[in-house]
């Protein structure tokens, strides 16, 4: 081994060797110099002279035994190590500002790796085990829903921004295996292709081909791994058994991996036969498209696409798009799954913990910077000795470093600790109304994108904090400091400033998050506290799907539901049972409708509502008798519906107040009539019967109810109803007596959806959204708490560094008041500033969150005030505590301070 | 400044040192300092000393050896000598410098005549 690696080697040795090779060197310098003053002697020179000219040819004496040293070992290395070994000793000198440095890192890194790691869970990652999950986009138009099979076959085969492209819808099956026992399952109907776009193949069995999606082929399906675990045991002889779903005879053909899910969590899939009806233009079922970017495409360009092709459909076939809006919505998987908003509240929430971070960043560097100032004489005295700046840098920075380095472990380790905490609720940071499947189909591990941001930001934070004080330091003018025997004048006054720019920045960040957490909350309160309409309290609700295979007529359907109303009336503790096509806040049907007489429909709905068509929409639900009182609504004048109200009555319905105050505000509106459309063709004429306060339905947050009508049940008969029972004991009390009666009532039908209090079926929009409010104040308590204690800091040192000139003042007579004052009166200025720079940033910063606000103004006063005024309350205790002890201080003992 | 030093390429004092060790056979570091200045005119080495560091790489990388031995003043001073591994690598160097010193005169010539 020879040549540089051995270098390596016998560096790497010489670190060991050390001092018995520094002693060899030695020698052999001594030996040089004595060789050479011979020589000199030889040549004629004086003792004298020949000594001198032997010193001056050698040179430094110790440069050369330094080089010669350096190269033994690696020099680098060792004076890292020694500048490490120093900042640990000042850290263990200084246990209190290493504790709360520790602290304040752990909490700003911690917190932003939580919340990089739920965001990028959603944002990034989004389904497990999809083939590069950021080029897939889905397709819809309307709001998630409408597309029919043959405009997703003119999709796929026109546009050019997808390399394939399927449609895929979820359906709900009851299965029944040959132990007759019938379950209901989540399944997803889907084009051949799927698998393939999403890069996955069955573990077992087969994908399914274009023959398994033929009308009439032998009906397949293909299971998750989860359902042929808990259903079948893990059985591999599962493939080609048959089972029943639906009725029908289905042969199972394949599993698919574990953990797969797509599109949304199910149990199997089927392949979507196109029958005759499917193959209907008209008929936009709730499916929706998926493809998958062709190469070189961007989201944008495909969006282009997709709406220029929506467009050319709109003209190709007027009849079938008349009155509707079909141009296609290409969306990501956040914006699908979480709503539009999702990547704007995830940004938001983002950059509120990165303000976090921002404010422990300053405040560290306000403490390091005291810190340093108070040894500024023995950096002062390194610089005199000789020691460079850039060796003083390095010295501070790695003291930083080392801090952050700690702050990170520890940070770490809170984030996994927040990620837990916060995964269950990980996909409930949305202004959305996602399906609670969501959350357990993601994953929140930690993966490469999380260690790289954590490693990046753990770094970064020890510079940034680091790195100013290091550098103003390095700038000390030592003389006047050697000098002065304290702090050099100019030194300390550009240090001052310095802190009070930083204190400022704090306070400015500080009301920033606090008036964007306080808008968040105001529009908050503002969906929560509004009214509603009715009393959730106290129902029951469940969800029955008759099957048709059982139920064909429409006569077994109503009459299915009347005796279960009976049934379950007759249940103790129930009032009053009503069925409904929805429960109250979430979707329903969005029609066009017209008015009888007046031709009102032209100056009816705003702009938005009626913007092509050419008629409005108004939002219906269909509802049974007694739907009002069971909720706990009393109509503002006319009737409920009744058991009259069938196929032989005059067509009924029930507006509701904001839909009669639209159209006949100064009219009685009952007896007034209006007809709905149906593709296009109107239907009979509806009288109004009575009218009904505003009820939230659709999206239950907003504030402002739509435009609603309600139908009798008899007259639009249906097997899928939401049954509600009004109980005067808690709802949860009865479920196990309301699954009863429906399995009286039909055995083999099992209930889709709980039964469960109505609060819970409304809660989660509500609990969402609160959540991500929560979220965002903590985080402002959090930089408040930061902040004012940046300037507790700040003011105590000020004070400390004071106490003789108080003690002066105090001595010739000033009182504790104007001491206090003049304490104070320091804090002023940076609150001051902070909060204009603060406030204006904040106006320009709360308009981003704008879309995702209800009611509320980016800019409104009442939070920007009370943010003001929070602000200004901490910044007070921060002050008045280095006050009241600037108060305490002994003129006597001050006098003598040094 | 007349009296400044040829700036050094990296290595460069290493390669006067293994050509100064294979012509003239074992040297101790001042019998190999003086001789480099000698031959150098002056012009090379800012000053003895830093010849020691270049004799620690040397060493270091196998290509001279040390040994301590008995001047013929009849001084204790440490002796190195060239290997076989540093012969190798004087061979190659030697032929690296001269290349490079082909090539950089050519990319010069044209340049001084230009100047002309």
């Amino acid at each position: 081994m020879t040549g540089p690696v051995r270098e390596q080697w016998e560096r790497t040795l010489g670190l060991v060797r050390g001092r018995r090779v520094d002693r060899d060197l030695e020698a052999e310098l001594d030996a040089h110099i004595e060789l050479a003053i011979e020589d000199n002697l030889r040549r004629g020179m004086s003792q004298e002279e020949a000594h001198r000219q032997a010193a001056r040819q050698f040179g430094s004496r110790l440069s050369a035994s330094e080089q010669a040293g350096d190269q033994r070992g690696f020099p680098a290395l060792e004076s890292f190590l020694k500048d490490l070994a120093y900042a640990v000793r000042g850290m263990r000198r200084n246990p209190g500002f290493t504790a709360v440095a520790v602290a304040m890192l752990a909490l700003g890194i911690g917190i932003n790796t939580t919340v990089f790691t739920v965001m990028n869970a959603i944002l990034f990652r989004g389904f497990p085990l999809v083939e590069r999950n950021d080029r897939i986009l889905y397709l819809t138009t309307g709001s998630n829903c409408c597309v029919s099979w043959p405009d997703f076959r003119d999709w796929r085969s026109q546009a050019k921004s997808f390399e394939g492209m399927e449609l895929v819808h979820g359906v709900t099956l009851t299965f029944t295996d040959e132990n007759g026992f019938p379950e209901r399952y989540d399944a997803t109907e889907v084009t051949s292709g799927t698998f393939r776009l999403v890069g996955q193949t069955p573990i077992l069995g087969r994908d399914f081909a274009l023959a398994d999606e033929t009308p009439g082929a032998r009906p397949v399906a293909i299971l998750s791994y989860g359902l042929w675990e808990r259903r079948f045991g893990k059985d591999p002889a599962v493939i080609g058994r048959t089972v029943r779903m639906n009725a029908a005879v289905t042969t199972v053909i394949g599993v698919m991996p574990q953990g797969f899910t797509f599109p949304q969590k199910q149990d199997l899939w089927v392949p979507l036969i196109p029958t005759p009806e499917v193959r209907k233009r008209e008929n936009r079922a709730t499916w929706f498209v998926f493809g998958r970017m062709a190469e070189g495409v961007t989201v944008e360009s495909a969006r282009a696409e997709m709406e220029t092709i929506g467009r050319r459909l709109g003209e190709a076939y007027p009849l079938t798009n008349r009155g509707r809006n079909l141009i296609p919505h290409v969306l990501n998987f956040g914006e699908f799954f979480i709503g539009p908003n999702a990547t704007l509240i995830y940004k938001a929430m983002w950059g509120a913990v990165g303000f976090v971070l921002l404010i422990a960043c300053a405040n560290l560097a306000n403490l390091t910077l005291a810190r340093a100032m108070g040894r500024s004489r023995e950096i002062s005295l390194r610089i005199a000795l000789g020691a460079g700046r850039w060796r003083i840098v390095r010295q501070l920075l790695i003291e930083s470093i080392l801090l952050s380095g700690m702050g990170a472990c520890l940070g770490w380790w809170l984030a996994k600790w927040g990620v837990r905490a916060l995964a269950p609720n990980g996909s409930a940071i949305s202004d959305a109304t996602p399906g609670d499947w969501f959350a357990n189909v993601l994953g929140y591990s930690m993966d490469y994108r999380v260690l790289a941001y954590f490693i990046a930001i753990s770094i970064g934070t020890g510079l940034l904090f680091g790195l100013a004080p290091a550098l103003r330091l390095s700038k000390l003018d030592f003389n006047s400091v050697l000098k002065d025997g304290g702090l050099g004048a100019t030194g300390g006054k550009r240090g001052k400033r310095l802190s009070t720019v930083l204190v400022i920045g704090e306070m400015a960040l500080a009301i920033v998050l606090l008036s964007g957490a306080g808008v968040m909350i105001h529009s908050f309160l503002n969906a929560y506290g509004g009214n509603l309409g009715f009393r959730p309290d106290n129902i029951l609700t469940a969800l029955i799907n008759l099957p048709t295979a059982r139920y064909p007529q429409v006569e077994a359907q109503t009459s299915f539901f009347d005796r279960l109303k009976t049934r379950l009336e007759a249940i103790p503790g129930v009032e009053s049972v009503a069925i409904a096509k929805q429960v109250p806040g979430w979707d329903t049907a969005l029609l066009p409708y017209e008015l009888d007489g007046a031709r009102s429909a032209s100056v009816a709905g705003s702009a938005a509502e009626d913007d092509e068509r050419h008629h409005p929409m108004l939002s219906a639900l269909v509802i049974g008798p007694g739907y009002f009182h069971t909720l706990g609504a009393s109509l503002l004048s006319g009737r409920e519906f009744n058991d009259f109200d069938g196929a032989l009555a005059v067509p009924a319905v029930i507006v509701n107040q904001r839909f009669a105050d639209r159209h006949w505000p100064h009219q009685n509106p009952l007896g007034q009539r209006l007809r709905l459309f149906k593709d296009a063709a109107p239907e009979a004429w509806l009288t109004v019967v009575g009218v009904a306060p505003n009820i939230a339905q659709n999206d239950s947050a907003r504030q402002e109810r739509d435009l609603l009508v309600y139908l009798p049940y008899l007259q639009r008969p249906s097997g899928d109803m939401w049954v509600m029972a009004r109980t005067r004991v808690p709802p949860g009390a009865i479920a196990n007596s309301f699954r009863r009666e429906v399995q009286a009532l039909d055995p083999q039908l099992p209930v889709s959806l709980g039964p469960i209090p109505l609060t819970e079926r409304a809660a989660p929009s509500y609990r969402y959204r609160g959540f991500t409010a929560a979220l965002f104040l903590i985080f402002a308590a959090i930089a408040l708490g930061l902040a004012s204690v940046g300037l507790y800091a700040v003011v105590a040192h000020s004070v400390s560094r004071r106490t003789q000139e108080i003690g002066i003042r105090m001595a010739i007579g000033a009182t504790a008041r104007d001491i206090r004052r003049l304490v104070l009166s320091q804090g002023v200025f940076p609150v001051g500033i902070g909060l204009v720079v603060g406030l204006l940033a904040s106006l320009a910063v709360n308009r981003v969150l704008k879309s995702g606000l209800i009611q509320v103004s980016p800019a409104d006063p009442l939070t920007l005030g009370l943010a003001s005024v929070t602000l200004i309350l901490a910044a007070v205790v921060g002050c008045l505590i280095p006050a009241n002890r600037a108060t305490r201080v002994d003129p006597i003992v001050a006098l003598r301070h040094d | 400044m007349p009296g400044s030093k040829l700036d050094l390429l990296q290595g460069t004092l290493d390669l006067m040192v293994l050509q100064t060790l294979e012509s003239m056979g074992p040297q101790h570091g001042y019998g190999l300092a003086r001789r480099i200045e000698q031959s150098s005119g002056d012009e090379v080495l800012l000053n003895q000393g830093t010849i020691y560091a270049s004799l620690v790489r040397l060493q270091q990388r196998s290509w001279i050896a040390a040994e301590w031995g008995i001047s013929e003043t009849n001084r204790r001073a440490k002796y190195y000598s060239i290997t076989r591994a540093g012969r190798k690598q004087l061979a190659e160097e030697t032929l690296n410098w001269k290349r490079l010193a082909a090539v950089i005169g050519r990319v010069l010539a044209p340049a001084t005549r230009g100047t002309k």
